[in-house]
């Protein structure tokens, strides 16, 4: 249940006289003033201030306290977020505390000149003097304050309590606040400040791990997890567990129980809108449309393949035309009748009218005529290799060279082609064999094949899992490998590499260096480069393509067998599937949080905190205190627990077996919740100020600035008064 | 302002009737703001005075700000799950992240980097360059 900040401006100040005490409780999450000797604070709102420009003025304003956010839009709220006078329990920024002030003296309805009443105003324990004294210049400066009094929240709530008789005059008081929490010891009524003992972690640890864990769980909808809407849930969810470990067993086994406590939160979400399937005249009309597509494009591909043939056709023409013409011309003729053409020879004509013709054929859809023809031609071209090397002239024998060249790959062309068509009927005998195999025994090939498929795809993810973690240390510079060498096991490559690096960073002192003289030098660094690791990439492939080939035939005839994608089947990091958000995607689901947070209440070290937890230091402030035997078995009697954190459902069981197994077997535990611990501070101080000697307990203005600092360190204040 | 931002008196009035100064006088516009003391600071200047070497008769604060502080905890520390919040009996040495078991260790090893160092911040275990 939040809790409801009461900012009305109040309009009787004036009816109080000029003696009536003013009681602050200056909290680290909430600041309440009122009246002393009521029993309610009249104003209440969070002890933080804002300090937002508006928009369009561009004038720095002051919003105190929380508002609603939506007249905050008016105003740009990136560079001022909230900001609180404290740092831990101590108040140490005097302006922020200052524009407090302000508020709520103004929505107390001061109106007069200055504040006529003397002020008692709650401190926490052992505040620093410089703290103390910045405070009471304050308002005996600024606010025109007779005289003040200051004392410690926890305190005043154990007294009040007392009065009705919740807890005896030697106790212990636990408060759990919003920064910090403290265990006092009382002996007699009065606190005994030196045996207190202070750990700094209170509800707003709690609100933050809870905001952290929840934003990392659910980064998608870290906009809606906003501290307000946090520390509601905390405070509607969260308990302590009575034993962390055995409640936590229940959630890992998943125990119904587990199921029960775990809270489920439904965010807004609407469904995208599903599209219904296509009627049927809407996939008539498609199709319909998708074949008049496919028909204007059959159309245009004939008329281009109707143009190009005629093309080749006149050029065919022309050709053997030119042809013609050579032949009944003489031969001193023909350089000239070329020149007025592209082509330098007769041979260049006779080639050019084979190539058209060809392609003509082809682009009739005849079969083309094998290569064969070339060996007429080929004779005439090698005529020169055979002639021996003193019989030619110099340019000759470049056409010699050129020659032999052009033979030698044509060879090589020949043959590499007879081998592929060995390879193609190896590779049908192989395949017809298989098949021979298989119809006789179908059972145990596929046996076999499906056990070739699993050893060659462990072999494969194994390949890529050490390639991706090699990869990963060589590319994660942030600690986690701290360098190839750890770890991983190196293969050769990456050890050549170190070798190489370390090799080369040696600084070899005496001696000059040699290295760059050489343009050889340099290419170590291509060695060194992280980008030959590629060259591994080769080796896998021949085994991949087997795995491909074994799948493919797997697919064919055993209908069990899925095909598995070789890409991420086991590996964690897969992309995300795309597939529609559905209802639970919105939901928050607070399971263990739900008593993980509370839980930094007794075991600070959860978050780093080296301090003990909450059962732990009334152990440690019972030990402290420097009272006879007798008082320290009674003092566990009357432990009274207060300040907001405390509110958690569980919190006395599990104290009480917590500091039941630090305290001598059979002491008597007894341990209260306050009435109210939120505003019984506020009340325990109104009704001490109520009280006649009250006035005794204060300084004025002309103390403090006679006595000075040093008396008001040792300034405390009575509370059996 | 917007009558609807006046009608809600969001804003602190800067003149406040009953105060002898003003906000606006002590802080005037423009100036740097002042620079206040933080807790370690002024806890260190309580210190300071705390023992002053010259008079032998001052008695010491039994008890200050300082003093009252819990010391470590001395129970055996619980070591949770950073992810889960399960009992995490192992330790991951890359990301240095506590695990309950395989599936969170195959989520930690996912997680990207930042990710990683958050998880560590809740427990004060981050890696902090200054």
């Amino acid at each position: 249940m939040p809790f409801i900040s009461k900012i009305q401006r109040q309009s009787d100040y004036s009816s109080f006289s000029s003696n009536h005490p003013i009681v602050i409780d200056n909290g680290g999450s909430y600041f309440r003033i009122g009246w002393a000797g009521e029993s309610d604070p009249r104003v209440i709102f969070r002890n933080i201030i804002q300090r937002p420009r508006h928009k369009i003025t561009g004038e720095t304003i002051t919003v105190v306290g929380d508002h609603n956010p939506a007249l905050l839009k008016y105003f740009d709220c990136t560079r001022s977020g909230p900001r609180s006078a404290f740092d831990g329990n101590v108040v140490y920024q005097f302006e922020i505390m200052e524009y407090i002030l302000d508020f709520g003296f103004d929505r107390l309805g001061a109106n007069q000149s200055q504040i006529n009443h003397p002020v008692l105003i709650t401190e926490c324990a052992c505040n620093p003097v410089q703290s103390r004294s910045k405070i009471a210049e304050l308002l005996f400066e600024s606010y025109g304050v007779p005289s003040v009094a200051f004392g410690v929240d926890a305190a005043f709530s154990y007294k009040y309590n007392q009065q009705f008789g919740i807890c005896s005059k030697d106790g212990l008081a636990i408060c759990s606040g919003f920064n910090t929490s403290h265990v006092i010891p009382f002996l007699n009524g009065e606190p005994v400040y030196e045996a207190c003992c202070r750990t700094n972690v209170g509800g707003y640890h709690v609100t933050d791990y809870l905001k952290q864990l929840l934003s990392l769980k659910y980064p998608h909808h870290m906009s809606k997890l906003t501290w307000e809407k946090v520390e509601d849930l905390k405070m509607e969810h969260c308990y302590i567990a009575p034993d962390y470990a055995s409640e936590v067993r229940l959630f890992q086994k998943g125990d119904k129980k587990a199921e029960e406590k775990t809270r489920c939160w439904q965010l807004p979400w609407t469904p995208t809108p599903v599209e219904e399937a296509p009627s049927e005249e809407e996939i008539a009309r498609k199709a319909a449309l998708k074949e008049k597509q496919g028909q204007r494009l059959r159309e245009m591909a004939e008329a281009k393949r109707f143009n190009r043939i005629n093309d080749l056709e006149n050029e065919i023409r022309d050709l053997d035309m030119l042809l013609q013409r050579l032949r009944h011309v003489a031969e001193n003729d023909i350089p000239s009748i070329l020149g007025k053409t592209v082509y330098t020879s007769k041979q260049d004509v006779e080639s050019a009218l084979v190539k058209a013709t060809q392609s003509l054929r082809k682009a009739k859809g005849e079969p083309v005529e094998s290569v064969e023809k070339m060996d007429p031609s080929s004779t005439e071209k090698y005529n020169l290799i055979n002639v021996p090397d003193e019989m030619l002239t110099p340019d000759q024998l470049k056409q010699k060279r050129k020659q032999l060249f052009i033979k030698s790959t044509s060879e090589a062309r020949q043959q590499k082609k007879q081998k592929q068509v060995e390879e193609e009927l190896e590779r049908e005998r192989q395949k017809k064999l298989e098949e021979e195999r298989r119809l006789e025994n179908p059972e145990l090939y596929l046996e076999e094949l499906r056990a070739k498929h699993r050893d060659l795809s462990e072999k494969v993810e194994q390949r890529k899992k050490l390639k991706t973690n090699g990869g990963h240390s060589n590319g994660n510079h942030n600690g986690s490998g701290g360098g190839v060498g750890r770890g991983e096991r190196l293969n050769s490559s990456q050890r050549e590499r170190m070798r190489l690096l370390t090799t080369a960073a040696f600084d070899r002192g005496k001696g000059e260096d040699t290295f760059g003289t050489k343009d050889e030098d340099w290419q170590l660094y291509k060695l060194m480069s992280r980008d030959n690791d590629d060259d591994d990439y080769d080796k896998p492939d021949p085994d991949e393509a087997e795995l491909a080939r074994i799948s493919s035939r797997l697919q064919e005839i055993d209908p069990t067998f899925i095909f598995k994608s070789e890409a991420g089947s086991s590996s964690a990091a897969e992309a995300p599937r795309f597939r529609p958000l559905t209802k639970e995607d919105f939901q928050i689901i607070l399971g263990v949080e739900r008593f993980r947070c509370p839980e930094i209440l007794f075991n600070p070290n959860l978050i780093g905190i080296e301090q003990a937890g909450l059962d732990e230091m009334a152990g440690i402030s019972i030990r402290r205190l420097e009272a006879s035997k007798g008082v320290k078995e009674r003092i566990t009697n009357s432990i009274l627990l207060t300040g907001g954190s405390c509110l958690f459902p569980g919190m006395s069981e599990r104290l009480e077996t917590g500091i039941r197994m630090i305290r001598p077997c059979g002491t008597p535990i007894k341990i209260v919740k306050a009435s109210d611990p939120i505003l019984d501070a506020w009340r325990g101080a109104s009704a001490y100020a109520a009280a006649m000697q009250f006035p005794h307990q204060t300084f004025s203005r002309m103390d403090y600035y006679e006595k000075g600092e040093d008396w008001l360190r040792s300034y405390q204040l009575r509370y059996t008064i | 302002m917007e009558p609807e931002v006046v009608e809600a008196e969001l804003v602190l009035p800067t003149h406040m009737k009953f105060k002898k100064i003003q906000m606006y006088e002590k802080y005037p516009k423009g100036q740097a703001r002042v620079r206040w003391k933080h807790l370690k600071q002024i806890i260190q200047a309580e210190n300071y005075q705390n023992y002053p070497p010259n008079e032998p008769n001052c008695e010491y604060m039994l008890y200050s700000y300082v003093n009252i502080e819990s010391p470590p905890s001395t129970h055996p520390c619980k070591r949770i799950c950073d992810i889960t919040g399960y009992e995490a009996p192992y330790f991951d040495p890359r990301t240095k992240l506590r695990y309950a078991n395989a599936e969170v260790f195959k989520v930690i090893r996912s997680l990207p980097n930042d990710y990683v160092q958050r998880y560590l911040a809740l427990r004060n275990a981050a890696v902090v360059l200054r």
